[in-house]
């Protein structure tokens, strides 16, 4: 890993340095198990920017926090469509019961 | 009508009265959540090096695992 960021820094003559919202973006990502929604939606917002910079320029940015960047928004999108389908579901379901709510016909 | 959220809190209380076993049988997720918690605290500071992709793993076997309760709460198996 030393090896590797000396080699960058040897061909671009520039200090290699992570991404500005790597650990973040992979924060919000895991807590959108715990809070729904809005952490993956502002993870997923805060990767974009960072990682067009990534593709236009992967010399000068550890790898490292490339794949912080990744798993973040991996797991932000899997967050995501998980509560999408379980809303379905549940929404389903409490249609279920109020349809077959007895009535009382008086 | 559960939510699948419904019992984190309820298990997180237990867990921290001491009852382990009473923990999980209230919310299966609740330990492996922490643990991933602390590793992703742990990777954030320490830097291992497939600490991502692990990660990753964690996160979507806690996904699952959620999903299994869920159902098995609702009686759908």
């Amino acid at each position: 890993m030393e090896y590797q960021n000396e080699q960058q820094r040897d061909i671009f003559n520039q200090p290699v340095r992570p991404l500005p919202n790597a650990t973040a973006v992979l924060v919000l990502g895991i807590l959108s198990i715990v809070i729904c929604f809005i952490c993956g939606i502002i993870a997923l917002v805060l990767s974009s920017n960072d990682r067009k910079r990534y593709q236009e320029n992967p010399g000068a940015y550890t790898s490292g926090s490339y794949d912080q960047i990744r798993a973040g928004r991996i797991c932000a999108i899997v967050g995501i469509c998980l509560q999408v389908i379980l809303i379905i579901v549940y929404g389903f379901f409490v249609a279920f019961v109020l349809k077959n709510i007895p009535r009382d016909n008086y | 009508m559960d939510c699948p959220g419904c019992g984190f809190q309820r298990s997180l209380l237990l867990l921290l009265k001491g009852d382990l076993f009473a923990s999980i049988r209230m919310y299966w997720g609740t330990i492996p959540i922490l643990l991933m918690l602390v590793f992703l605290l742990l990777h954030t500071r320490l830097n291992f090096r497939n600490g991502s992709k692990i990660l990753i793993w964690l996160y979507c076997g806690n996904a699952v695992l959620i999903l299994c309760h869920y159902f098995y709460k609702l009686g759908l198996y």
